[in-house]
């Protein structure tokens, strides 16, 4: 591999092991406004247009003290060290944060946070629970809209058409580069490279995100590494990966992560927005079509089909379902999804984790003694 | 006094009440030979219209409260378990996949469903238990979406909801086979709000001083409300109800011998510990005079001459689907109304839109009434997650501490 590419895979992964340092410089130095979010259906697009750099926020691992009094401990590590965070002031650096209404956990926690914080800018956006069908995303077109005009009110000047459309276009040919990056997944990179340079994007504007996504795919045409021989290729299920480590760990200890089922990851990049006629209408007709998410019911779609489909098509010999304790959606879909896989054949392992503990030595244990049952298989 | 020093004083109607749930369930579990259908319904969901197709509703939720109170949750969540639903899920949403796979429980689980109907108002977790129900049972479900009021409802959301409401009813002529009759409607409707107003009025009985009920007998007189609501069955039995409890205050019989304090209670009973907390409560003197969960089945506003905007909008505000500040208005109003002298929160580890946001509340709730707040970690149906020792004496130390 290239230096310069080399180089930029490093720079997306320091960056996932720290993103706030790096989002809180460019704020002091370029003047860039962040504004926090903490799902993938948060509607950037709507920020970015009126200027602010939308970055998700994604807790950290740390040890909690001041959210304890407001959140119990039966509450995910998400929102918990999320919580904290802001109030020890390290998130600070931001404008304010937009809520969107995904898992009972979030919405509780936009209030907590909106009484406990003192940021310029909250912004509450209620999705239905129901996607993919007419009335629903009609709610979702006129819910933006109620939200672009907060927005609208909140910078004092209009957010037009033109400049949501531009947006629309700018996120969709990120995306766009984002679905080259996973093709590349086992061939020229491995599942740690391709993670942590799609996470890297959810940190900085996504025209300077695309512009070095471009370079690297550019310097990486053609190229292969020696084929994965003895690498076990899996897929990674689940809401969302706190750091690197757990997906590192897992390819260091001989597979390679050739697709991902993550909200983080491949999850967050699906689904475009049209760019031609109304823009909100087209982010709603997105947001409703995209596979749902955990949270959401979809008459039309189906979570274990659309995974055992991923991982047929990634070739993949086997699932590591890496969950959130505490997650009542994903730990509500998990049955169903292991098993729709073994009809397929397809072992499954479930990691459970939380911020506090990303990576023990009892899941490096299990996940050896997986990898070794996949070979033998 | 003819009852123990300890003991809460045994209602009369518990007779009749008995024979209501008994009748209602048996016939819930002949629906079949009778060819009527069942549908499965979350407590928070629109049973009106059931009522108009002629289609029995049952409540997991109710049988949940059953299979607590009976102290048979835990085998049924096993079961759950063993599927691979973790422990720290919902125990109604566990407890219940549990029993649609074995018929456990106290009445041999419940009868099998025709359909499905979810109404999210409550939580999200009833969106995924239900997908999960109609994958075991390979019915029809239906999902009516009510999204989450900060403040007033918007327009649109209430556009959505009511359009959904004519989904509904297009679904139960689908699936029954027979038309929607809107004066019908009406008239169940009509009998719908009379439930909850008397219901509303049962609760109000215990403003008087001393309480001639308490939550632990609302608990249980609340599964008509939940169940019935809207036929002519549970309005007679609540009209005894109401009498009994007019009686009571008149002639100043209490639920709790000798009140000294009194309380409101915060979520969802601790089911399988009613009988223990309700005698060590009233061998202490205090009375729990209101709570904010039976008081979720009385809306405030309605609107007889438009009962589908009224059923959208009353099904959408309903207690768990709004922000905390307004959850707190109510606790507050509660603790006015009641003239209580403090509240106990339980946080329960099953609900979280019941509890995330108790430790703010309990505060904003200090700071508003003056008043202190016990919160007590517990689960609602799984045992495993109590330690009895250690919230009884927190329970005592509380009530030492009152004025
Ligand atoms: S979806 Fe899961 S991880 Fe995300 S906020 Fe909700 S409970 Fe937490
Ligand atoms: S999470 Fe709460 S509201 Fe939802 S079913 Fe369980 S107890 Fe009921």
């Amino acid at each position: 591999m290239k230096l310069e590419a080399a180089e930029t895979l490093r720079s997306f992964s320091a960056m996932w092991e720290d993103p706030y340092v790096a989002v809180a410089a460019r704020a002091a130095e370029r003047g860039e406004r962040p504004i926090g979010y903490l799902c993938s259906y948060a509607p950037e697009e709507i920020l970015h247009a009126a200027g602010f750099t939308p970055v998700r926020i994604i807790g950290a691992e740390r040890t909690i003290t001041r959210a304890d009094s407001h959140l119990q401990t039966y509450c995910c590590s998400l929102a918990r060290t999320t919580l904290d965070l802001a109030l020890a002031r390290e998130l600070d650096f931001l404008e304010g944060a937009v809520f969107v209404q995904t898992c009972d956990t979030m919405q509780r926690l936009s209030d907590i946070w909106r009484l406990n914080t003192r940021f310029r800018f909250h912004g509450d956006v209620v999705l239905p629970a129901r996607m993919g069908e007419p009335a629903a995303e009609r709610y979702i077109v006129a819910e933006l809209r109620a939200f672009r005009k907060r927005i609208e009110e909140y910078v004092g000047a209009e957010v037009p058409d033109s400049a949501i459309a531009g947006s629309i276009a700018v996120y969709n040919h990120n995306r766009d580069l984002c679905e080259r990056l996973y093709s590349l997944s086992g061939i020229a990179l491995t599942g740690t490279e391709v993670l942590s340079a799609v996470m890297a994007g959810m940190w900085m504007r996504k025209e300077e995100h695309s512009a070095m996504l471009e370079r690297l795919l550019a310097g990486l045409s053609g190229e292969t590494r020696p084929p994965s021989g003895s690498r076990v290729p899996l897929v990674v299920s689940g809401s969302l990966c706190g750091s690197p480590d757990f997906v590192r760990m897992v390819e260091e200890l001989g597979a390679i992560v050739v697709d991902d089922d993550l909200c983080c990851g491949h999850r967050a990049i699906e689904g475009r927005a049209p760019e031609t006629g109304d823009p909100v209408e087209g982010l709603a007709r997105r947001l409703s079509e995209r596979p749902a998410c955990p949270a959401k019911h979809s008459a039309a779609r189906s979570r274990p089909d659309d995974l055992a489909v991923r991982v047929k098509g990634s070739g993949a010999r086997g699932v590591i379902f890496y969950l959130q304790h505490f997650c009542d959606p994903h730990a509500f879909d998990y049955p169903s999804l292991r098993q729709r896989l073994s009809e397929d054949g397809i072992p499954t392992l479930l990691v459970e984790w939380e911020h506090q503990a990303p990576c023990t030595g009892q899941m490096r244990t299990r996940v050896e003694a997986f990898l070794e049952m996949v070979r033998g298989t | 006094m003819s009852e123990e020093h300890g003991q809460r004083r045994e209602i009369r109607s518990a007779v009749a009440y008995q024979k209501l749930m008994g009748r209602y369930y048996a016939g819930a579990k002949s629906a079949g030979k009778d060819g009527r259908k069942v549908a499965w319904i979350t407590s928070g969901g629109p049973v009106e219209l059931l009522h108009c197709f002629d289609v029995i509703p049952v409540y997991p939720e109710n049988h949940g409260a059953m299979c607590g109170a009976t102290r048979m949750s835990v085998p049924l969540c096993e079961v759950a378990e063993e599927r691979g639903f973790s422990r720290d899920l919902c125990s109604y949403a566990r407890g219940d996949i549990g029993s649609a796979i074995t018929k456990g429980g106290p009445i041999g689980g419940l009868p099998r469903p025709d359909m499905l109907i979810c109404c999210t108002n409550i939580c999200g977790t009833v969106l995924k238990w239900y997908e999960e129900l109609s994958r075991l049972f390979g019915c029809p479900l239906f999902i009516l979406d009510t999204p989450f009021v900060r403040g007033t409802s918007s327009e649109h959301a209430i556009a959505y909801v009511e359009e959904q409401m004519r989904e509904y009813v297009a679904f139960l002529e689908t699936h029954t086979g027979k038309r929607f009759d809107e004066a019908l409607f009406e008239e169940v409707a009509a009998k719908s709000i009379r439930s909850i107003s008397l219901w509303r009025e049962i609760l109000a009985c215990s403003e008087h001083r001393p309480a001639p009920m308490n939550c632990f007998d609302a608990f249980i007189h609340m599964a008509p409300v939940v169940t019935l609501r809207g036929t002519d069955e549970i309005n007679v039995y609540y009209e005894q109800l109401l009498a009994e409890m007019r009686e009571r205050v008149q002639a100043g019989i209490s639920a709790v011998p000798e009140e000294r304090h009194r309380l409101l209670w915060d979520n969802i009973p601790i089911w399988y510990e009613m009988s223990a907390l309700s005698g060590l409560l009233a061998s202490l003197g205090a009375c729990l005079v209101a709570d904010t969960y039976t008081s979720a089945w009385t809306f405030e506003q309605v609107d007889v001459a438009d009962p589908m905007r009224t059923f959208a909008l009353a099904y959408t505000e309903i207690f768990l689907n709004v922000n905390l500040e307004r959850m707190v208005d109510k606790a507050v109003a509660l603790a006015e109304r009641y003239s209580a002298g403090g509240m106990i929160m339980h946080s329960n580890r099953s609900c979280k839109p019941y509890s995330l946001g108790q430790y703010d509340n309990a505060k904003a709730f200090t700071r508003r009434t003056g008043l202190p707040v016990l919160i007590l970690e517990a689960d609602h149906t799984d045992s495993r997650q109590y330690g009895r020792a250690q919230a009884e004496e927190r329970i005592r130390a509380f009530v030492e501490t009152l004025v």
